[in-house]
Order: structure tokens, then C-alpha cells, then sequence
């Protein structure tokens, strides 16, 4: 099988190579009008049929690696490093990105799997699809050369066979491990997809900005991925890291975090260009930006430039990655150099007080914090460079500057929606933003007298105020949220005589993209709210002997039992928690630390009891090795669940947005039939 | 100096400061099973706070010891301040600049400029009224 | 699967996607340039889109009544500027 693996790569190698090459030459030849033997159309075709093909071979390729791993077929080193024979067969799937020569499989697939897609839908548009398709070609390329030459996943094991392989990574065992970096991936490798589709609309001059409505869905999709990859990942780092926090601002999270942020900023400032024709330069730029940080994301953490705790797939392929970036930025610089006459603005901004300057100022922050977030993580390369000493740029650090800036995007949440496009003057708006205010202070007067208060023994605390500000904040802009909903559909319900929910409902329907945008916010300031908790977290550690208990906020654990089992995977340990609140036994947890057999690695398994209010979280440390007797930490964490709950709003949001909107009663966008123009029902557009 | 007060102070600067063994986590919070050095570097932060040492000289003093990079932000002196002005600095002129480019692409309120009114164009607008639902029709 | 199955299993796959990619049809989608009216519909399109959600905005309350005369009376001029073009491209 490693023989058919290695000969599929070539075959994929060969044909992205086919599809780069005969694309540009016929895409050369279609602008230039020149002729040539073969019809440049045709060769374009065949361009994209490649392009397929090469999809099919590269699935091959990792369908060959995925049978080897489940057959065991430790002659093949990534196989024998990655895996073993007791391993779940979930786990043997999470083998093919546990390494990195089988990420980089995993990468190109995905991105085959992306292309195949966009060929097949390429009678869309189809020059514009030629463009993209042959970039995406460029790209892959890249990837396959990388799988094929540098980091070959089917390379074969020297010496003697090994009855079984090392296993997989413990960290890695556990339910989100199989969908988080999947997802991960789908979300940087997606966004490939808008970058050439933008790069390709720049180098053929696309008359108009249809080609953003084409990657609209995209876009989302790719986002989506990308939120749920991050969130995902944030999960697994708090039910299997066992420190009770979800995010450390390590090289590896930040690297997912900096293409979200500008992707981000991307959904928003296009907007812009769709209606009104503005930004063009800067949503090139910033979709630029996204490819490119998603790559140096890649090479940040792959090429052993900065130390995380994600250190199980490092290697020496930086090199090619710090090739591949500087093609990348070179090719992007040139052709902006080249065709930035065709992106000059139509428009100008009308007004200070409107939705478009609201973006813009959106755009800032969410670029600020990119900034910081990439400065912060290159510093300590930078510091080495000049002054001779490595610094640490952790948590402290972020959080002193990173909070301020998301609290004021925050606050542009709740600003934003109730300007309306193009001017007004503030005084036509200002009623609009009455009943948020007063929610905002509405809760910051209830937090302060419940006891969130941003000091302690007369001490200010920095955290505490920051949450006091983000519970505020959350309250305005939910309420901001709920009254555009609600002004909406009022308008509606006069109109049709309808019930105010229906209203919503039709309200929704009928501009999908910009509501589900609203329920996408809705989402964050459910996680906002949540990751305000962090503020109140505490935690207790204490040896634990039987019957003895310790008591942490309204819970007393009490230790029942500590016992031990094994399996063929791995040895544990576990004690048994009895959970009393008043008095009474409410649960049982089981925190456990077990031992990998054929990685000889431990791992706690964290027992978690969530509810709307806290989490209980619970860690099995170990035994004191004088007394034998386990040490139990617990963690009484606020608000974590209204994490994962925001993610659910903002999942549901951007399938509201990817639905196509009604078209409303006076359907007259309908043009006549014979004049051949596109028949396609028309989009309802704004936001 | 009550107990309550040395687990607070001990709570803060574990989180200012990092564990030593290479997996770039806050001394507070590693918890990797077997790990070498978060112990011992507990213990000793615990034994300087029991002597009273501020907290300057407690973090001068694990800088000494295992290097600059157990601290867990950069320090707020020579090179590395610029760590800490240029997220600051990059702001603030992102900030300006944004406002600037605002002003200038204002044109002012939107005036509706005398337009050719030939009896053409009129019906034309009609039309595109009549078509975007500025009536009471159920459109908007 | 031995070494030499999975060298010929490959070669049968390249043989076959080589087929696919060279198969001789002359079905292919062909790439028509934009016409400008293609674009200005696309605009117009754009515009009412514009011009719809000025005019729910104004009844939902946010502009007063002056902004949202001026504002309309801007963009529908150019809805029929860009439709009297439209026109007189379908004529020609």
C-alpha cells in the first residue's frame, strides 16, 4: 500500500503541475487573443479536468495511508510513529493529522476536496473559475511537493519490523481530537478559496464586484469551519490539558486566531465594495493577509520557530513554507502593483455617523488585534535577534492588551447595527440607543451590588473590572441586537398585519444575511459573557484520604474510594467523588490519570459537572507518594458553559446567513428573458 | 502578613511568572503530569514570599535565576519596552489614520444635485420608486 | 498488497485520470467576456437592493425625514441614469 500511496502523490503532483501550467497558458493566450494550435478554451478544460483528477489521486493517497493505519502497517515509519494496535479505531483516523507529514496529506486533500468542488461549479462564471481553479492549482502544487519531497508521509521504516508502533500521542486521544484539527484545517485551507478567487478577479480585471457575491458562501463556510475548529480546540484544551483554563494564548492558538480575526474583518468591510463600490484595495488586502497568515501560522508552529505546547509536530519544513511565503507575497504584490488602477473606489463615504465608518472602525480593532496578537508571538524571535535574550510573551501580556481592544469591538457590536448605511445625523438616532444604555447600566448596578465588584479590600482589581465592563457592555449590545429585531419587525407587522413573531421570522427570511449576522453577534455575546466568568474563577487543592472531604463554593467533595483498572490501551487511576451541595448528595465524579501503554506517556481525564451558573472541575493530580493517597484540584469555573452555548448561536447565525434571502412582494428585479441576461433569482444583497 | 494574603500573592505572581521545563505554560498552571521543575520552582516562590520579599524581588530574582524568559510578560525596561509601546503606538496611529481617511472621503451631506429633468429621466425614477416598494406595498 | 500490485494499481489510476484529463470533447463551457450590460444590470440590481433598505430604514426610524428625501432622491437619480443606459444598450 505505501508503494500506491507514494505513486498516487506523483500522480497528483504531476497533474496540479498539468493544471498550473496549462492554465496560465490559456489564460495567457485568452487575453492576449493569440492563437495557437489547440483552442486555448479547450486547453483550459483541460486545465480543469486535472484539476479533478488530481482530487481523485490525492484521495487515493490518503485513503491508501488511512487502510495502512488501520491494517497496522508499521513498515511505514509516520504509521509505526503515529499508531499501535490497540489503539481505538477512532483514534487510528486522528493518526492521519497526529504527524506532520500526514497533516500536510490531510491539508492537500482538503484542499482537492475545495477545488473539486469549485471546478464542478464552474459554469458559474466560468473565466473567473479558470483564474480561480488555476491559482488553487498553484497552491497545491506547493502542498504536494512538500508531501511528495520534504515530509513524505509513506517513507518506509529501516532495520527490522516492529510488532507494534509507539501509539498515538495521549493528548490526543480523546473525542474532540477527531474533529477539531479537521475542522481546523477545513477553515485554513478554505480560505484559499476566496484568496483566489480575489487575486483571480484582480489579474483578469472583473468588471464589477459579482465575484464577491460568487465567494460569498464561501467565505462563510471557510469562516465557520475556522470558528468551530478554534472552539473545538479551546474545548479539548480545557476537558484534557487540565489546567481549568480553555485558552493560553500559546503560538499555536494564536496562529489559529490571527487568520480569524482579518477573515472577519474581511466579511465585514466587503460589504462595503458590494453596495458601494469602497475598499476595493483593502479587501484585497485583507483576504491577502488571511491566505498568508494562515500559511505563517502553519510555519510558525510546524517550523519550530516559537516553543508551545503543541510541540508534536514540528519539523524542518520551515524553509519550504518561508519559500512558498515569499512566492506568495511576491505574486500578490505584483499583481496589485500591476492592476491597482482597476480597484479605484466609486464612492466616497457620505458621513461620520453611519453603518460604513461603523466598519470601518470594526476593521481597526479587529487588524489592532491581529497586530498584537502577531507581534506578541514574532517578539520573542525579534528580541533574540537584537538584544541577544529570548523574552516570554505570555498571558499577562495579552490579556493587558488584547482585553481593552475586544471590549471596544464589543462595544462597536452594539453601535454598529443602529446606524443605518450611508448618514444621518445623530440626533435621528439618538432614541435608538436609550433602552441599550440603560441596559448596560442596568447591569453593571445589579453586578456591583450582587458583588462583582472591580476591586477587593480596597484594592482595584484589573480583572474584575474588565468583567464588570464586559457584563455591561454584553447586556447593551444584546438589547441594541434585540430592538433592531423587533423595530424590524414591527415594520413588517404593520405592513402584513402580522404577530410580531411571524414578523420576525419573515423579517428574517427576507434578509437572512444581515439577521443571521445579528444572530452571529448575539452568539458572541454569549461568549463574551462566558469568558468574563474567567475573572471569577477559584480553585482548591487538597489530599484527599478516604471519606475525607474538601469544600469548594457550594459543593463539599468527599473521596468514597481510589481505585485502579487497565486496558490494553492504558493503565488508570481514579478516585471516586461523592458531590454534596446543602447537605445532600447531588453526583458522583470520576477524575482519573492514566498511564498510555505504548507511549509509557500520562494523562489526566478531568471530570467536569457543568451547569448555567459554574463548572465543577475536577482533577485527579496524582497520589502523594508518602501517604498514597490521591491529590484531588478543583476548580469552581463561572459562566464556562455559556462558551460552548455562544459557539451554538454563532454556528445557527451563519447558516441563517448562507440561506438565500426572499425576494420580497414587488419582485421587479426580474428582467425580461429576452434580453439574456442571468436567470437567477435575485439575491436580496444588503447586509 | 495573614495566610489568605500569601495565597493571594502567591496566586498572582505564579501567573506572572513561567515554568521552566519547556512547556510554555504559567508556573501557576502547569500541571503536566511528571513535570521536573514546576514543583520545586513553586516551592521556592512560596519560601521567598514566607521571607517577605516585594514583588519586584521575587521576579528580579527568578529572572536571575533561570533567565529572562521565566518571566511570563517581557519587562518594561530597555528593548523589550517596545514590546509593550508598539501595540499601543500601532493603535493609536491606526486610529488617526482611520479618522483622517474618514474625514477626507466625507463629501459633506448628500445634496440631491439639479438633474436633467427631462420627461424621460422622470419616468425612469418614477419606475425605479415604484419598483423598490416606496409605497405601502409590502416591499422594502 | 505487495510493491508490485500497488506500483500497477497506480499506473492503472494515472492511465485512467490521464483519460479523463485528455478525453477529446468539445462540450467545454466556453468563457464569454462580461458585456457591459451584463454589468450595469448587475448594478442596477445592486441599487434597488440599496434603495429598498434606505427605504426600510427610514421606517424603522433612523433617518428623519429630510436625510432620507435627499438621500433617496440621490440614489434613484442614479438608478435612472444607469436604467436609461440600460436601455438604450437593449435598443442597440
Amino acid at each position: 500500500m505505501a508503494a500506491f500511496g507514494s505513486f498516487a502523490l506523483l500522480i497528483a503532483l504531476a497533474l496540479a503541475a498539468y493544471n498550473l501550467f496549462a492554465g496560465v497558458i490559456a489564460l495567457r493566450l485568452i487575453a492576449t487573443g493569440q492563437s495557437a494550435r489547440i483552442s486555448p478554451e479547450r486547453l483550459a478544460d483541460t486545465a480543469r479536468r486535472a484539476g479533478i483528477a488530481g482530487f481523485v489521486a490525492v484521495t487515493a493517497a490518503a485513503f491508501a495511508l488511512v487502510w495502512s493505519v488501520f491494517n497496522n502497517d508499521f513498515s511505514i515509519t509516520y504509521i509505526m510513529e503515529h499508531s499501535n494496535r490497540a489503539l481505538p479505531a477512532p483514534y487510528k483516523f486522528a493518526a492521519l493529522w497526529s504527524g506532520q507529514e500526514g497533516s500536510l496529506l490531510l491539508w492537500a486533500w482538503l484542499l482537492g476536496a475545495y477545488g473539486f468542488v469549485l471546478r464542478l461549479l464552474h459554469k458559474t462564471d466560468v473565466k473567473l473559475y479558470a483564474y480561480a481553479g488555476t491559482i488553487l492549482a498553484g497552491v497545491q502544487l506547493f502542498f504536494l511537493s512538500v508531501v511528495n519531497f520534504a515530509a513524505p508521509p509513506f517513507s518506509l521504516l529501516k532495520g527490522a519490523l516492529p510488532d507494534d508502533g509507539n501509539g498515538l500521542n495521549p493528548l490526543l486521544q480523546y473525542p474532540e481530537m477527531v474533529i477539531h484539527p479537521p475542522m481546523l484545517y477545513l477553515g485554513y485551507v478554505g480560505f484559499t478559496i476566496p484568496f483566489a478567487f480575489a487575486l483571480g478577479a484582480l489579474m483578469m480585471r472583473y468588471p464589477g464586484e459579482k465575484w464577491i457575491r460568487i465567494t460569498r458562501g464561501w467565505t462563510m463556510v471557510t469562516w465557520l469551519f475556522l470558528t468551530m475548529g478554534i472552539f473545538l480546540g479551546m474545548h479539548w484544551a480545557y476537558a484534557v490539558l487540565g489546567w481549568g483554563g480553555y485558552w493560553g494564548w500559546d503560538p499555536v492558538e494564536n496562529a489559529s486566531f490571527m487568520p480569524w480575526l482579518t477573515g472577519t474583518a474581511f466579511l465585514h468591510s466587503v460589504m462595503m465594495q458590494e453596495r458601494k463600490g469602497m475598499m476595493k484595495s483593502w479587501n484585497v488586502w485583507l483576504i491577502f493577509s488571511t491566505f498568508i497568515l494562515s500559511i505563517l501560522g502553519t510555519l510558525l508552529t510546524r517550523g519550530g520557530l516559537v516553543s508551545s505546547v503543541h510541540a508534536f509536530a514540528q519539523s524542518s519544513i520551515g524553509d519550504w513554507f518561508v519559500a512558498f511565503l515569499v512566492i506568495v507575497l511576491a505574486v500578490c504584490i505584483f499583481t496589485y502593483i500591476l492592476q491597482r488602477s482597476h480597484l479605484k473606489s466609486e464612492q466616497r463615504l457620505e458621513s461620520l455617523v453611519s453603518r460604513e465608518s461603523s466598519f470601518l472602525f470594526n476593521n481597526l480593532v479587529l487588524l489592532a488585534a491581529c497586530f498584537v496578537i502577531l507581534w506578541g508571538t514574532l517578539f520573542p524571535i525579534l528580541s533574540e535577534y537584537v538584544q541577544g535574550t529570548k523574552v516570554t510573551v505570555g498571558p499577562p501580556f495579552y490579556n493587558r492588551v488584547a482585553i481593552p481592544i475586544g471590549l471596544f469591538l464589543l462595544f462597536l457590536t452594539g453601535v454598529g447595527p443602529l446606524l443605518p448605511w450611508r448618514s444621518t445625523s445623530l440626533r435621528a438616532i439618538r432614541r435608538n440607543f436609550v433602552v441599550p444604555s440603560i441596559a448596560l447600566w442596568a447591569t453593571v448596578i445589579v453586578c456591583l451590588a450582587v458583588g462583582a465588584r472591580p476591586w477587593k479590600d480596597g484594592v482595584f482589581d484589573t480583572g474584575n473590572f474588565y468583567a464588570l465592563v464586559a457584563f455591561g457592555l454584553s447586556a447593551g449590545v444584546f438589547t441594541a441586537i434585540l430592538s433592531e429585531f423587533l423595530r424590524g419587525a414591527g415594520v413588517i407587522a404593520r405592513q402584513t398585519r402580522r404577530n410580531l413573531f411571524s414578523a420576525m421570522y419573515l423579517l428574517t427570511r427576507r434578509n437572512t444575511r444581515r439577521y443571521g449576522g445579528y444572530i452571529i453577534h448575539i452568539g458572541v455575546v454569549i461568549v463574551v459573557v462566558g469568558l468574563a466568568g474567567a475573572a471569577f474563577n477559584r480553585s482548591q487543592e487538597s489530599e484527599l484520604g478516604l471519606n475525607s472531604t474538601m469544600a469548594i463554593g457550594p459543593y463539599t467533595l468527599k473521596c468514597v474510594g481510589f481505585t485502579q483498572d487497565s486496558n490494553l490501551n492504558y493503565d488508570s487511576e481514579y478516585a471516586l467523588l461523592d458531590i454534596y451541595q446543602n447537605g445532600k448528595k447531588q453526583f458522583q465524579m470520576t477524575p482519573e490519570k492514566r498511564v498510555y501503554l505504548a507511549s509509557q506517556q500520562p494523562q489526566t481525564m478531568v471530570a467536569i459537572h457543568s451547569v448555567l451558573s459554574w463548572d465543577l472541575y475536577v482533577v485527579y493530580e496524582g497520589t502523594n507518594p508518602d501517604t498514597g493517597q490521591p491529590i484531588i484540584k478543583a476548580f469552581l469555573n463561572p459562566l464556562v458553559s455559556w462558551i460552548w452555548a455562544g459557539v451554538v448561536f454563532m454556528v445557527i447565525g451563519t447558516f441563517v446567513a448562507l440561506v438565500p434571502s426572499l425576494v420580497p412582494a414587488t419582485a421587479s428585479l426580474r428582467v425580461p428573458a429576452s434580453l439574456g441576461a442571468p436567470t437567477e433569482p435575485a439575491l436580496r444583497g444588503g447586509d | 502578613m495573614g495566610a489568605a494574603d500569601a495565597g493571594a500573592r502567591f496566586n498572582n505572581l505564579s501567573h506572572r511568572l513561567m515554568c521552566t521545563c519547556g512547556c510554555a505554560q504559567l508556573l501557576g498552571e502547569c500541571n503536566h503530569v511528571g513535570c521536573t521543575e514546576s514543583g520545586r520552582e513553586r516551592n521556592e516562590l512560596s519560601a521567598a514570599i514566607a521571607t517577605g520579599a516585594t514583588d519586584q524581588q521575587i521576579l528580579a530574582s527568578f529572572a536571575a535565576k533561570y533567565g529572562v524568559t521565566a518571566l511570563a510578560a517581557p519587562p518594561t525596561h530597555g528593548f523589550s519596552l517596545v514590546a509593550w509601546i508598539a501595540p499601543l503606538a500601532v493603535f493609536a496611529a491606526a486610529l488617526l489614520g482611520t479618522i483622517l481617511l474618514v474625514r477626507q472621503w466625507s463629501v459633506g451631506k448628500a445634496q440631491a444635485t439639479a438633474q436633467a429633468s427631462s420627461p424621460e429621466m422622470d419616468a425612469l425614477r418614477e419606475k425605479v420608486r415604484r419598483e423598490t416598494g416606496s409605497g405601502t406595498d409590502g416591499g422594502f | 498488497m505487495t510493491d508490485l500490485q500497488g506500483v500497477l494499481a497506480g499506473a492503472m489510476m494515472a492511465l485512467a485520470l490521464g483519460v479523463y484529463t485528455f478525453w477529446p470533447e468539445n462540450a467545454f463551457a466556453s468563457q464569454r467576456e462580461k458585456t457591459r450590460l451584463d454589468y450595469l444590470l448587475e448594478r442596477k440590481e445592486q441599487l434597488y437592493e440599496n434603495l429598498r433598505d434606505l427605504n426600510f430604514e427610514y421606517r424603522a426610524g433612523k433617518y428623519p425625514e429630510e436625510d432620507f428625501v435627499a438621500q433617496r432622491a440621490l440614489l434613484e437619480d442614479e438608478t435612472a441614469q444607469l436604467l436609461a443606459e440600460i436601455e438604450h444598450l437593449q435598443q442597440a
